[in-house]
């Protein structure tokens, strides 16, 4: 099966695939999936909930776009269903921040600043006595 | 009108109705689709610059271009999507650009500018 593919990676048909748009256009998209994956780890704050709902949206339409175009696009369909699913867990950590109590108990689960201080100075202590 | 010009003109609506582009098919609604990423790209010219996302602004701007130069390549032409994907590309252009500014000057005129406008009309409204 690996000879198979690794010949038709060698055959005039590839070539012509990698140099059309139907590979560049698909990558090309990949930046926003890329992007929304990124911004996962980040703060909830850098969070757009208009343009997270109308990315997730758009993606399911041309999930089905991309299935349906002839020829079927198999690389743009699986771009736009990882963007879906990023920009749909990206919408539940902004709901979930916003509208559902999250905001206050990420504050809540700070610590104020005397409480960092006095941490801070027990963490020097603590690599002062190691290292004698 | 003359039977035969309503009997053309209904044909004419019926074979846009029935194109293999049209209307009842995903060809025709995901590009009218993506009009969505402009509509909420101008609404969050409304938002503080600070809580603006770099990676998906510079992924909006670089898909948004790229793909205005392939709708114009791919068979059949596709004017539509080149065109909202040239508005997307500019919107996200425009808000990478805000942020830029932003990091260098901690101004942000945009913001400034829509504020005023929505102070303005507030008060437009309260003396009303």
């Amino acid at each position: 099966m690996a000879s198979r593919f690794y010949n038709w990676l060698r055959s005039p048909a590839a070539r012509q695939y990698f140099f059309s748009t139907h590979f560049w256009g698909p990558v090309a998209n990949w930046g926003l999936p890329l992007a929304a994956i990124a911004d996962l780890r980040k703060d909830e704050e850098v969070i757009s909930g208009a343009m997270t709902t109308a990315l997730a949206a758009y993606s399911l339409v041309f999930m089905r776009f991309a299935w349906r175009v002839i020829p079927r696009n198999y690389l743009l369909f699986a771009c736009h269903a990882t963007n879906a699913t990023a920009q749909l867990v990206q919408e539940g950590r902004f709901v979930n921040y916003w509208y559902m109590g999250g905001k206050e108990k990420k504050e809540a689960a700070k610590k104020g600043p005397v409480t960092e201080a006095i941490e801070a100075a027990r963490e020097e202590a603590k690599k002062v006595a190691a290292a004698k | 009108m003359s039977g035969a010009a309503s009997a053309a003109a209904g044909s004419k609506f019926q074979a846009f109705m029935n194109h293999p582009a049209g209307p009842k098919t995903v060809f025709f609604w995901a590009p009218m689709m993506k009009w969505c990423l402009v509509a909420a790209g101008l609404k969050d010219l409304s938002r503080p610059a600070e809580k603006l996302s770099v990676s998906q602004n510079v992924a909006l701007a670089a898909t948004g271009f790229i793909w205005v130069r392939y709708s114009l390549v791919i068979t059949p032409v596709n004017y539509s999507l080149a065109a909202v994907n040239f508005f997307v590309g500019s919107t996200g252009l425009g808000q990478l650009a805000r942020i830029w500014h932003y990091q260098r000057t901690k101004q942000d005129p945009i913001l400034d500018l829509i504020n005023s406008r929505k102070a303005e009309k507030a008060a437009a409204a309260a003396k009303a």
